[in-house]
């Protein structure tokens, strides 16, 4: 690795949701017992150091070529892992993408603030990300290079989090439902909900308000069996669908989803629920379509009407609060690059740096031995020491400070003073290389 | 002196912490957010620190003017806030309660005078625990009818679908309405001790004590009014948008009547 930046040796090579679609992504899908087996055979064949990352939306490869500047093909390393998942006929090279570099840094970095992601913000990549990572600890997989990156994709990540609000307001439609339950109720677990019909997004909706603790939940569905089987899965217990007035004027959340061409809840009905229940807040999200739920029902007091449309502006709103937090987190991301850059920098510079000190301290020694016994006391002695000590630090110190702060120049820049340094003062050339 | 430093000084950390609030609530600052509540606690603790001070160097308690009593006012909203904040956790709803204390201290410290001669009946101690008390309880039902105004618009915008500022920033309507109904029940509790001790020293006071006085029968109209609020709300298990537009009523009728009584009904009941 004696080059800059722009020329730094790691390559990744993957498949995600922008090259793919999900029958082909899900090909390529691996494991963590596959991810265990295949990061030694790469290491093998490529790398002096490899982790992967396989999602539902992205299998990537990010790798250390084990020989300066040979990068491994897309091809060669495309063609290994349709092989490692016997994929052929599914997959092929288009679907697949290569970065090197800078660009892969960047593209990682990315990933971790989640801007890469299906779900704008997503969360969970981050974790996803550290198991990535710690399956190549223990396969061993993971060197200096590898470890320092993957900490700064992580700090891009925990900043992203904190510092924008990229991860914020539901983006789904059965998400944005518990999310407006929780602006109506203060604590979900001590209240009830009703899931009516066995819909997909009502489904969906009746889980994440189990996620969230809701105290109790009621399934109820015109084919009792359907309702029982919803049961196995999120738990709770089964309402009979003749009994829905008693049974909402008891929950305090109604989520309907059934395919009906008339509304299974008229307003009348539920004036009566809200007389019964003493007029406590009753929200309904009315996920069917046709609508299962008369609309006029919004004007009776206390009760909170939402149907698909509503959700799904509190979607997009949420979307686009999102999109806007984007720059804020592009910023983050060019600091830790440049931070990143700034140590990868230091090892280019380290060497010649440590190299010089090492010149000018045996130069310092050999004429200190020289010399020593001219000094008749032990405290003159050691004053000659010290006094040479500080000669060679003063010298060393604008070279030092000028190394160092030279990660920003252009890498012509940067070699040319580390090829002129080294030649003047007669260093080595081949120390010039970070192991 | 440090009493007119404070005088001028009280004004301007109300108005850096209403903007500090506001920040924290309109926009996304995060030091807005950080250094809001510690700006109020400086706030309030110099707000104690200005009245502390007033009563040693003026020999009286601060309720002999109306400046006097609008420091406490803006003094007591910042106190009854902060206790809120510091129970409920909730911290976005500090700008709609410490505007007002902004203006009642603005108010006061352009028109506070140094008396330090008063009728000596406004020097007794027992005095000032009964203005106290009224001052907190009708504090704590200001605020209460803050939340209640802010329910409302909560309660309104999710009815009609409109998920902006007001849907996102405030908390969700049961905290609201607890927070309400909770500051209510202080109210309620202060406004009682007030009346109580009134009636055990307002008549060794003053001699043309009545218990007809206009003030005396419009304070005990506000108490009876929330009195049977808590009731309804208790046993008729009143909630939501009902019980918050009747806390809102009665607050609304208490602020009239009795703004009405101090203009234009004659009282024993006057401390300046």
């Amino acid at each position: 690795m004696a080059a800059g930046v722009e020329s730094m040796n790691i390559v990744t090579i993957g498949i995600n949701h922008r090259t793919a679609p999900l029958e082909v992504r899900e090909k390529l899908w691996f494991s963590a017992e596959e991810i265990r087996t295949t990061l030694p055979l790469m290491r093998e064949r490529w790398f002096s150091e490899c982790f992967m990352v396989s999602t539902c939306n992205r299998t990537e490869i990010y790798g250390i070529p084990s020989i300066s500047n040979d990068l491994p093909a897309v091809e060669s390393l495309g063609q290994f892992l349709i092989d490692a998942k016997s994929a052929e006929g599914h997959v092929s090279r288009n679907h697949l993408y290569s970065l090197h570099s800078a660009s892969a840094v960047n593209h990682l970095f990315k990933v971790a603030s989640g801007i890469d992601s299906m779900v704008l913000g997503d969360v969970q990549i981050l974790s996803q990300l550290k198991e990535g990572f710690n399956l190549a600890q223990e396969k061993k997989t993971i060197g200096i290079f590898l470890n320092r990156l993957v900490q700064s994709a992580y700090r891009v990540g925990k900043r992203v989090r904190t510092e924008s609000r990229i991860g914020e307001g539901a983006i789904s439609i059965s998400y944005a439902a518990v999310e407006l339950a929780s602006k109506i109720f203060e604590n979900l677990s001590k209240k009830s909900a009703l899931l009516v019909g066995a819909g997909e997004t009502g489904e969906l909706t009746a889980r994440h308000l189990t996620g969230k603790g809701i105290g109790k939940l009621l399934i109820t569905n015109r084919t009792r069996s359907k309702a029982q089987d919803l049961i196995a899965s999120l738990g709770g217990s089964v309402a009979d669908f003749d009994q829905l007035t008693n049974t909402m004027t008891e929950v305090d959340i109604v989520i309907t989803s059934v395919e009906s061409p008339q509304p299974i809840v008229t307003a009348s009905q539920l004036s009566e629920v809200m007389k019964r229940r003493s007029n406590k807040p009753l929200f309904i999200i009315d996920i069917g379509v046709p609508r299962n739920v008369e609309p006029s029902a919004n004007a009776i007091e206390n009760i909170f009407l939402h149907d698909l449309d509503a959700l799904l502006g509190i979607v997009d709103q949420n979307l686009e609060k999102r999109k806007l937090e984007i720059p804020k987190v592009n910023a983050i991301i060019l600091e830790e690059l440049k931070e990143f850059y700034a140590w990868y920098s230091s090892l280019e510079v380290n060497p010649t740096i440590a190299d010089l000190h090492t010149h000018f301290e045996e130069i310092r020694q050999s004429e200190v031995v020289k010399h020593v016994n001219r000094f008749s006391s032990a405290n003159d002695k050691e004053l000659l020491e010290l006094v040479t000590k500080r000669i060679v630090h003063k010298l060393l110190h604008v070279p030092t400070t000028m190394l160092k702060n030279g990660h920003e120049e252009p890498d012509e820049v940067k070699r040319k003073r580390i090829h002129i340094l080294r030649s003047l003062f007669g260093l080595n050339e081949d120390a010039n290389k970070p192991s | 002196m440090i009493i007119d430093v404070l005088t001028v000084f009280l004004p301007l950390l109300y108005g850096a912490t209403v903007w500090l609030y506001a920040k924290a609530f309109f926009g996304d600052a995060a030091n807005a957010k950080g250094f809001k509540t510690p700006l109020l606690v400086l706030t309030v603790v110099s707000h104690a620190a200005y009245l502390i001070l007033r009563t040693t160097a003026f020999n009286h308690p601060p309720i002999t003017t109306i400046s006097e009593i609008m420091s406490l006012i803006a003094f007591s909203m910042g106190v009854a806030y902060l206790v809120i904040e510091f129970l409920t956790r909730v911290k976005n709803t500090g700008y709609f309660i410490l505007i007002p204390a902004f203006f009642f201290q603005l108010g006061s410290s352009a028109f506070i005078q140094d008396l330090t001669k008063v009728n000596p009946v406004l020097e007794s101690n027992l005095l000032g625990i009964h203005v106290s008390a009224a001052l907190v309880g009708y504090t704590a039902i200001t605020i209460s009818a803050v939340y209640g105004f802010l329910y409302l618009m909560l309660y309104h915008n999710i009815k009609s679908k409109r998920f902006g500022v007001i849907y996102s920033k405030l908390p969700n309507l049961e905290t609201l309405e607890r927070m309400s109904f909770v500051s209510t029940v202080l109210g309620f509790f202060f406004i009682s001790i007030a009346i109580v001790i009134g009636f055990v020293w307002l008549p060794k006071a003053y001699e043309s004590f009545s218990y007809f006085d206009a003030k005396l029968v419009g304070t005990l109209t506000v108490w009876v009014l929330y009195g049977i609020g808590l009731v309804a709300r208790r046993m008729l298990g009143w909630q939501g948008r009902k019980i918050m537009i009747l806390s809102l009523a009665v607050f609304v009728i208490s602020f009239f009547s009795l703004t009405a009584i101090n203009l234009f009904f004659t009282s024993f009941h006057n401390f300046y």
